[in-house]
């Protein structure tokens, strides 16, 4: 253990003011903060709540549905990030839809689908492109690959996610968030800035030991401190800036538009679509999907707990009819879903 | 999908970097990246080096603590 992680340590386990609500928005920290026993250090009067950040698990159902439709009624070769792969639709998950015959590949990332197309044009080929502002640039590049080679049989499907209206959305479920730090490496800090000046506080974190319990002691000390604050714990990676490249390559390739987020709803200006010039790589646009009102299964919570509002172990069906293997909702398929970190490192839970 | 991959460029080449990530080598989209250089330190995130790392966490940490003095 080295020196910081011990002052960080001492200051997080000395805690001994009013409880406070510290939401880890993003899934990748929710499992490394398991995965290092974060959990058990802390004191009862500090409450660890996971939040939104995993793409995957906001997704709504409608969305697997409609790859499903793209796969059964239009033939498309569907690829996709493994993680979709288990998560329900209304009806059948994509794994489900595969076994009946439908095609469905997964791929490491938006530009191995771009080269699947190129190697198969006689099949069209639909990319299904989720994520926040880290893994939408590499959907706007594939975008920019397929035009430039020319391709007719590409297009991806968008449910691309963009943080900061969901934090207002968020605001008052918790005393100060710690921010993924992969988003601010593209979008920079401003956004936080603006947060903290209407009153929502936060940390910005990277993964490592040192970092998140670098991230935890100082939003404690900060919270001691009674006022809104911001501060970026991650500035070896993150830039104030951001990444003005993906910033350009985003807006020249996408824009924003009002998106629904499984649990929290229809939020204003939170999502990503692609813009008219490359309407013809847009997969609704050119299969003139119809509207498809997805159905959640009506026992699954995940809408709570990615608002922090209870937490996995409070949901009647966790590791009982929802496990892993079983899943019921989004949040437990995902590798960085919160209920299958709950599930995972159930022996550390002890708050 | 959103685990970030810290790598070490090896080469860099019209936009693309091929990159050593704990012994696993591996070609990534490198034109979100200026001035990048073999040797440098980038996270990677769905096959594009979204950014350059600037120092160890260690480092990082003493800094953070070290500027608001705790
Ligand atoms: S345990 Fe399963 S059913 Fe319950 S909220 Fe989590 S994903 Fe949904």
């Amino acid at each position: 253990m080295n020196d910081i992680i011990e002052r960080a340590r001492d200051i997080i386990t000395g805690y001994d003011g009013p409880k406070v609500r510290i939401m880890e928005v993003c899934g990748t920290h929710t499992h490394e903060i398991f995965r290092l026993g974060i959990r058990s250090l802390l004191p009862e009067n500090i409450d660890l709540i996971s939040g939104p950040g995993c793409p995957v698990c906001v997704t709504p159902v409608g969305f697997i549905d409609e790859a499903i439709y793209l796969a059964n009624e239009k033939n498309c070769l569907i690829t996709t990030f493994g993680d979709l792969i288990k998560v329900p639709g209304t009806e059948m998950n994509l794994a489900k839809a595969r076994a009946n015959g439908a095609k469905i590949r997964p791929v490491y990332s938006p530009d191995d689908a771009v080269e699947i197309a190129r190697e198969n044009p006689s099949e069209e080929v639909v990319f299904l492109s989720v994520g926040f502002e880290t893994t939408t640039p590499s959907s706007c590049l594939a975008v920019k690959k397929a035009k430039d080679l020319g391709l007719k049989n590409f297009s991806i499907l968008t449910a691309n996610k963009s943080m900061p209206n969901a934090y207002l959305k968020l605001k008052g479920s918790a005393n100060a968030f710690i921010y993924p730090g992969h988003v601010n490496a593209i979008t920079g800090n401003a956004f936080c800035r603006q947060l903290k000046d209407l009153g929502v506080s936060g940390v910005v974190a990277g993964f490592t030991a040192t970092e998140l319990m670098t991230a935890l002691a100082v939003t404690i000390e900060m919270l001691k401190k009674g006022e809104p604050f911001f501060v970026n714990c991650y500035p070896r990676v993150v830039k104030d800036e951001g990444s003005i490249q993906a910033q350009k390559l985003m807006d020249e390739v996408m824009e924003l538009c009002d998106t629904q987020w499984r649990g929290l709803g229809t939020i204003e200006k939170s999502g990503m679509k692609l813009k008219n010039e490359f309407s013809d790589f847009d997969s609704r646009i050119k299969y003139n999907i119809p509207h498809i009102e997805g159905k959640p299964n009506p026992g699954c919570r995940c809408g709570e707990v990615l608002q922090g509002h209870c937490k996995p172990s409070d949901c009647p069906l966790f590791g009982k009819i929802c496990t892993p293997l079983h899943a019921v909702g989004a949040c437990m398929v995902s590798d960085e879903g919160a209920c299958s970190a709950y599930y995972q490192y159930n022996s550390s839970i002890n708050n | 999908m959103c685990v970030g991959l810290p790598a070490r460029v090896v080469s860099v080449n019209d936009g693309t970097a091929i990159i050593d990530a704990n012994g696993a080598k591996r070609d990534v989209r490198a034109e979100l990246l200026d001035d990048l250089e073999p040797g440098d330190y980038v996270m990677v995130h769905a096959g594009v080096a979204i950014a350059k790392i600037e120092s160890d966490d260690e480092t990082e940490g003493n800094e953070v603590m070290g500027i608001l003095a705790i």
